[in-house]
């Protein structure tokens, strides 16, 4: 914990030196012009040029309002059209070939285990549930792992090696089971694994290894497949015998261990070839309210980070068209009621059709409950995707660059057709697999950053970036012209107050690090001093460099309070800039999301006017955060227990904002 | 002196026998009056990966049917880039169809490929057609034709506008081919020459080349695509190219002794069922398509004429005096067939050589 925010704090400390470089190359950058712009005004001498200097920057500022205005109001509105500019999705790669395969699975492989599934149902598996008792193929190698003394799972592995494959590459099954209390629809995607694991020990066409792993999921099931994948791809590995002797004489894990042995399999760690794919399949306790088997898509991991379309597309593909089941992916319920959503989607439904009235060529606008669908797909995931927290196991697997997606069954519980549900969901992860075993190559053909608006729709990159472009472009003319004006008012007075002789770098170096001065001003009497630890610690951090470099002399600040929040406000507005930036770079969803508020809160951040009231507004803004901030800084929490770089990006960029616009709101003028 | 006198005459007719002889044969080095006397075939799959079985598929196929045509072995040049009946993905391992009802197996005992895998390069087969290999290059490996034969140059794979891709990595582009055949023109490599191409496009090919004598038939025009005849869903992948399945269809009625015509083939090609326009260039070929029958490219369908005497040479070592009964009528140049039967005569005439040469017993010569 402590670690955690010590690495922050010191990130904080090279972003602050980062900004000083930056800002200083501007000002380097901007004396160089000064001194051009002196020379200039010494050679010609004419009345007029104030005039037409004063003209042109009201004409710049008046420009960079315009500009911010019309490009905040188009990427809103781009963001907005984004369901509609969505594409359908096709399958790239050429080697995939899905359903050019009949399903070997018959209904034979699960009818004669049927018996076993009612069994499931009636005792709960815990007590009379053996992993062992599916593994005793010949082909089948057995692991039993336990990754924590104290409070042990244990993960059952079985592989099926290719018989004429080269054994480099695999393929893994993960069901999650919590061997504890296992439930119902636990014991059914225990099932729908095991029929199409036994199936493939026997078929002739593997060329990648199979890699079961029944996940025990009673610490939570991305725990157990991550660990598992630790100790997959790190050289030493949790041995049982070395965790057994660790642990002394743990009961269940000797029965175990005995049971192991007595049936004369390893209890080596097994390893198979390097991960392809990988499929968690899961089913759903409640069931659906359609009248086919449904089945959802998740595939948003940590980061924002997605996999391989052409890994939904087969999914999707092959459950649409061979196994006709019912595919949605996430979406927010809440947006499906919202008026406005769908007045928007009439709108652009009713300017397709004049379009096509226009010219039958174009081809836009959907209808508006698609509109809306889509829409609602298209939030969550963004959502999902900005929370850089994973939605499923399949996560941990993307933190190995392994494209991975959770598989989630809802089937329609009624029991006469539990064998034909089981039928339909083996079918599709046999049509899966063996389409990735068809695979040449890692998937690379199609694409890894795009967002859903449905299960068959995609929004690529180059189509989404540009409602973030737009939105963040005003950002860097509005810091320059903010500058320049502040400078060139600045640089005006200084021709008529100073000598030409006076050293000018004093004077952009002052105004550059004023917003400093003000910032260290910031009440710092919050409660919450884990967040303004860091928020402190970075000021410090900031003000040691700054003072290092013994260009910050405080004692010109007060003559130029007046100017001062304009820089400030153009140190805001480029931070903000730079941090959206970086942002897009790591995780686009949380950039798009942030950007939202804090661009137009970072160029509509002005002095409030009734800075008599000053005082009261700053105690009920401490109030207020208060409350609020206690329930942000948990989520913040949680975010950093989950490796998000959402909260770097929390810390890093949006708080210091929110820090400096609420300066600016408070500044005397 | 007076006997060396006399013999000066006739050595010197000799002398102007050989270079009359001599002219001749050049003259003869053309095409037109050169027989037919032998077959070959290169056959060419240029395609790696699985998921381009069809295409080892189609040159196997082709290659069953001109083995059962009755070019031997020995003069099929098989390259195949990829060993789909070992693939791992394979459900049928050492096994290769054409057909989802699996009744023939194509990748039986009797395969001989000459060309496998990472063999199959763009050079090797320029090397092939221009007959300029290095010097350890078995004589298997090698297109060893001559100005008689006639050469079916069948090729299967990804091509695109005026190129042919081999294996993922280089591609033959049009230029290269039709410079390859004119080498092979100029070093007397062939008589005639069908190259018969099913690919994408494949008729963009065709368009550099400029030497007489050869015919060329591609699965598709300029801007159209080939596609697969069917999908075998047991194993996986498609089995087989259109164009190449409906070339199969019509061979497959044929037996040897057949005298369907190329132009009856060309026909037999329907744009609808092909799905795309097959295209043939007949501008470089002097002969009539309706005169040529299929075997001649397809097949080696050669005529046997039986000669006693070797027979007779052979049971009796001591037999001087041998006649040749050979068919005069069979060719232009009595000069030269003269000398040819002096020469057989002399070869007879020395006892040594009685024994061995047991195939002049066969004139080999085509049937017309």
């Amino acid at each position: 914990m402590l670690k955690k925010v010590c690495a922050v704090e010191l990130i904080g400390i090279v972003c602050g030196w980062m900004w000083f470089w930056l800002i200083n190359r501007y000002r380097v950058a901007r004396l160089g012009k000064l001194d051009v712009d002196r020379r200039w005004r010494k050679l010609q001498l004419s009345s007029n040029r104030s005039r037409a200097q004063l003209f042109g920057s009201a004409f710049f500022s008046f420009l960079s309002l315009l500009v911010s205005i019309i490009c905040c109001v188009a990427g809103v509105l781009t963001l907005l059209l984004l369901p509609v500019l969505a594409k359908n999705t096709y399958i790239s790669e050429n080697a995939l070939m899905p359903s050019s395969e009949i399903p070997e699975m018959i209904g034979k492989h699960i009818i004669e285990s049927g018996g076993e599934v009612s069994y499931h149902q009636i005792q709960p598996i815990s007590d009379n549930f053996h992993p062992l008792q599916f593994f005793l193929g010949p082909a089948v190698g057995i692991v039993h792992e336990n990754y924590s003394c104290t409070s042990y799972g244990i993960n059952t592995v079985g592989i099926v090696r290719a018989p004429r494959g080269d054994g480099k590459e695999a393929i893994v099954i993960v069901t999650p089971y919590n061997s504890v209390k296992t439930t119902t629809s636990e014991a059914l995607s225990l099932r729908v694994a095991y029929s199409v694991f036994s199936l493939l020990s026997r078929v002739s066409w593997l060329a990648k290894d199979i890699i079961w792993l029944a996940a025990d999921s009673r610490h939570g099931e991305h725990a157990a497949v991550a660990a598992w994948l630790r100790d997959c791809y790190a050289l030493s590995r949790g041995d049982l015998e070395k965790n057994q002797d660790m642990c002394g004489a743990s009961s269940v894990l000797g029965h175990e261990l005995t049971s192991v042995k007595r049936n004369g399999v390893s209890n080596g760690f097994r390893r198979a070839g390097t991960t392809a794919a990988a499929l968690v399949i899961k089913v759903a306790d409640r069931s659906t309210g359609f009248e086919k088997d449904g089945l959802k898509i998740y595939a948003e991991a940590s980061n924002g980070q997605m996999p391989n379309l052409d890994l939904i597309n087969i999914v999707n593909y092959l459950a649409v068209h061979g196994q006709g089941l019912q595919v949605r992916v996430e979406k927010i319920w809440s947006l499906l009621d919202s008026w406005w959503l769908y007045s928007l989607g009439e709108l652009q439904e009713l300017l397709g059709k004049v379009a096509k009235s226009l010219n039958p060529d174009w081809k836009f606008g959907i209808p508006a409950s698609d509109y809306v669908e889509g829409c609602a797909t298209l939030a969550s995931s963004l959502y999902n995707q900005a929370l850089g927290v994973p939605t499923g196991p399949h996560g941990a697997f993307c933190d190995f660059q392994v494209d991975s997606i959770t598989l989630e069954f809802s089937p329609r519980f009624s029991s006469s057709q539990r064998v034909l549900f089981l039928l339909h969901a083996g079918r599709l992860v046999e049509g899966v697999i063996r389409s990735v075993n068809n695979l040449l190559e890692k998937f690379h053909q199609s694409f890894f950053l795009y967002l859903m608006t449905s299960p068959s729709r995609f929004v690529s990159v180059g189509i989404y970036m540009i409602a973030f472009a737009l939105l963040i472009a005003p950002l860097p003319l509005v810091a320059a012209a903010l500058f320049s004006d502040a400078s060139k008012s600045k640089s005006g007075k200084d021709d008529v107050s100073l000598e030409p002789s006076h050293p000018g770098e004093s004077i952009p170096t002052i105004t550059a690090w004023n917003w400093l001065h003000t910032a260290k001003t910031f009440p710092n009497s919050s409660p919450l001093t884990n967040l303004l630890m860091w928020i402190a610690s970075s000021l410090v951090g900031l003000l040691f460099t700054c003072a290092a470099s013994g260009s910050l002399s405080i004692s010109r600040a007060s003559q130029l309070q007046i100017r001062e929040w304009t820089l400030l406000k153009a140190v805001t507005v480029t931070a903000a800039f730079i941090g959206l930036c970086l942002m897009s770079v790591i995780n686009y969803a949380t950039a798009q999301i942030g950007a939202l508020p804090l661009v137009p809160m970072c160029l509509m951040a002005v002095p409030l006017r009734f800075h008599v009231s000053a005082k009261t507004m700053k105690a009920l803004l401490r109030g207020a955060c208060n409350i609020l901030l206690d329930d942000f800084w948990n989520w913040t929490e949680s975010l950093r227990a989950w490796n998000s770089a959402t909260y770097i990006y929390i810390c890093m960029v949006n708080l210091p904002c929110w820090v400096l616009c609420i300066r600016i709101l408070l500044h005397r003028r | 002196m007076a006997t060396s006198f006399k013999f000066k005459p006739l050595t010197i007719s000799i002398l102007l026998l050989f270079l009359y002889n001599a002219i001749a044969s050049s003259a003869s080095g053309s095409s037109s009056t050169t027989m037919h006397t032998n077959n070959w075939a290169i056959l060419v799959c240029t395609s790696r990966f699985w998921f381009n079985y069809r295409h080892m598929a189609n040159t196997l196929s082709l290659y069953r049917t001109v083995k059962r045509l009755g070019i031997p072995d020995e003069r099929i040049i098989l390259m195949l880039a990829d060993d789909m009946a070992c693939n791992a993905r394979n459900k049928y391992p050492a096994q290769v169809f054409n057909n989802e009802n699996h009744l023939l197996n194509l990748y039986g005992d009797n395969v001989e490929v000459d060309y496998r895998g990472y063999e199959v390069t763009v050079e090797n087969f320029l090397r092939i057609l221009t007959g300029r290999h290095e010097r350890a290059v078995p004589r298997s490996k090698r297109l060893l034709s001559d100005e008689g034969s006639h050469i079916l140059l069948y090729m299967t794979g990804h091509g695109g506008d005026e190129f042919l891709k081999f294996q993922d990595s280089e591609e033959l582009q049009s230029h290269d081919l039709a410079d390859a055949v004119k080498q092979m023109k100029e070093k007397r490599r062939f008589k005639e020459l069908l190259i018969m191409v099913d690919t994408c496009q494949a008729a963009t090919l065709f368009s550099q080349l400029q030497s007489p004598g050869v015919l060329a038939i591609g699965s598709s025009k300029k801007g159209e695509n080939s596609y697969s005849h069917h999908l075998d869903s047991d194993v996986g992948v498609s089995v087989v190219d259109r164009f190449t399945f409906y070339t199969l269809a019509f061979f497959e009625s044929l037996n040897m002794y057949d005298n369907a015509s190329l132009s009856s083939l060309f026909t037999s090609y329907n744009p609808n069922t092909l799905m795309s326009t097959a295209y043939y260039r007949t501008d470089l070929y002097q002969r009539r398509l309706e005169e040529v029958p299929v075997t001649n490219f397809f097949g080696s369908v050669m005529e046997t004429i039986h000669t006693d005497s070797p027979y007779r040479a052979f049971s009796n070592r001591y037999y001087r005096k041998s006649k040749t009964e050979m068919p005069s009528d069979q060719s232009g140049g009595g000069n030269r067939r003269a000398l040819k039967d002096l020469d057989i005569l002399e070869e007879l005439a020395d006892p040594k050589l009685n024994v061995r040469p047991l195939q002049s017993t066969y004139l080999l010569v085509h049937e017309g």
